[in-house]
């Protein structure tokens, strides 16, 4: 009487299935969730509801609960969901469907035999929604919204393993606005973060979604470029510098112009590591510097 | 170390202890095989009684030289209780996916590698403790739950007892059994570390299993 109220109140889903992965029970949390009604659910099949479930890892951590009576579990982070179900309240603007982290175990008989298991499920939505937050936060550059330089490190040993083992290729370009002090000196601080944004946005607008923007320093800005040759790479840094150098940017009537230089860097997968390729893009830079600004190399 | 474990079991409880982990893994080897559709060859377990403080030193003259792994860590409840060790040389996870036949899943889940690299040796390694922990409960006849399993990337050379997921002040039987999965190059080694508060019942549990072959 008392498990069977608490099995109905409780704050997280709760059903039982048996070995032919027949639903036994199904608590009010899943009707609610689910919009399946106990009496639909209990005596059917539980793939016949949810397909998607019929497929060999779910099975197979099903088989192991019968068989060796352990717990499986299934994380938000691998799984996202077990069960689709819309997510709830003003969290349904960011997610499809609510998050859930799930766990599986069994049920003995009097004579301590596994006949049933039980599957929990848990809303976890509000907790992966304040993760997602978070990372973004110590990813991201406050100012012009671009990825920072703690993601950059991280991100940039990640593409190099990538292209160790999968043999692929990458580039890297190395960004200085050329003489950005004399923007914030003439015209003021809020002037030259005004060119930040308006710079990035120029970048922004000629990257593809697979390269990562990052403000490096205050002025210094990287482009990570993944399966992108030396050739390709030079041509899109390329476009990158005129499309700061042609168009004058302009702030509270202020027109001014602003140049960039461009580093340019491949990947040698034999010998690269992260240190290794900031160096060789950090050079070139310093070459189209010399050169005069304005200019790539 | 060898003192240790004579200390604690006597001869005819080291021998019957031996045979019910001979036993449990032969078991587990069979049903592991139905379970997950591959064939795990479990070695024969040693046993040893150590000093929890002993255990990382201990651990990485096992792993023989790759002191990079992959821990995975799960407490199991009952009255036999403890903390179930599985370790995994580092780059194991890449052959386990393959095996697993989870390459395929990153889109299918739409993470990224290294979240199914984490997750593919989790559940691996859930499965497989609750295998070698589920029969020898089985065999002493105890129920275990167990806590959610959790994934450790550790240098064992770098390691200090204060960093090791181990009480260092208590006494471990360490139950070391190497595992290879036949169609993948694959070894790594499970450490059953119990409590000394275990050791009473399963002295008791052990004698039992006795009589009941008397």
């Amino acid at each position: 009487m008392i498990f069977a109220q608490i099995f109905d109140t409780i704050n997280n889903g709760l059903l039982v299935i048996d070995r032919d992965m027949t639903v036994k029970y199904w608590n009010r949390w899943m009707a609610v969730h689910s919009g399946i009604s106990s009496d639909k659910i209990v005596g059917t099949s539980l793939f016949s509801h949810f397909p998607a479930l019929d497929r060999p890892n779910f099975r197979r951590n099903c088989k192991s609960v019968f068989q060796f009576g352990n717990f499986c579990y299934f994380s938000q982070r691998l799984h996202k969901h077990i069960f689709p179900m819309p997510a709830q309240g003003s969290l349904a603007d960011c997610f499809d469907y609510m998050q859930q982290s799930c766990s599986i175990g069994p049920l003995r008989n009097q004579n301590n035999e596994i006949e049933l298991l039980y599957i929990s499920v848990q809303d976890v939505t509000e907790v992966v929604s304040y993760q997602k937050k978070l990372i973004a936060m110590t990813n991201t550059d406050q100012l012009t919204g671009v990825y920072n330089r703690n993601y950059m490190e991280s991100h940039l040993v990640r593409e190099i393993d990538r292209c160790r083992r999968y043999d692929h290729t990458m580039s890297l370009l190395m960004i200085d606005v050329d003489l950005f002090k004399t923007i914030n000196d003439n015209y003021g601080h809020p002037c030259g973060d005004y060119a930040l944004k308006t710079i990035c946005e120029r970048f922004m607008a000629n990257i593809r979604k697979s390269d990562s923007l990052i403000r490096y320093g205050g002025d210094e800005f990287c482009i990570i470029m993944p399966e992108t040759p030396g050739k390709d790479a030079y041509r899109v840094a390329e476009i990158v510098r005129r499309s700061i150098c042609d168009r004058p940017i302009t702030f509270a009537g202020v027109t001014f112009s602003v140049t960039i230089s461009v580093g340019v860097a491949t990947i040698d997968r034999n010998s690269d590591d992260v240190e290794s390729m900031l160096k060789k893009a950090d050079e070139a830079l310093y070459c189209a510097k010399q050169s005069g600004r304005n200019s790539v190399t | 170390m060898t003192k240790l474990t004579e200390q604690t079991f006597s001869c005819d409880e080291k021998d019957i202890l031996q045979e019910v982990m001979n036993i449990a893994f032969g078991q587990a080897t069979a049903e592991l095989a139905e379970v997950i559709d591959i064939f795990v060859i479990l070695s024969v377990p040693y046993i040893r009684v150590i000093k929890g403080s002993d255990l990382p030193g201990y651990l990485l003259k096992e792993m023989d030289g790759s002191p990079v792994v992959n821990l995975i860590e799960q407490n199991f409840i009952g009255k036999f209780s403890g903390q179930a060790l599985l370790i995994f040389p580092s780059g194991a996870e890449k052959e386990l996916i393959k095996l697993f036949n989870q390459e395929n899943e990153a889109e299918t889940y739409g993470v990224d590698i290294d979240t199914l690299e984490r997750e593919t040796l989790i559940e691996v390694g859930n499965i497989l403790i609750g295998a070698c922990i589920g029969k020898i409960t089985e065999l002493l006849k105890d129920f275990v739950t167990y806590d959610p399993p959790r994934l450790l990337q550790q240098d064992l050379s770098q390691s200090t007892p204060s960093q090791f997921p181990i009480d260092k002040d208590s006494f471990a039987i360490s139950i070391r059994t190497v595992f290879r999965f036949e169609q993948q190059n694959v070894e790594g080694y499970l450490f059953l570390i119990t409590r000394q508060r275990s050791v009473q019942w399963l002295k008791k549990a052990l004698q039992t299993f006795l009589e009941s072959f008397m």
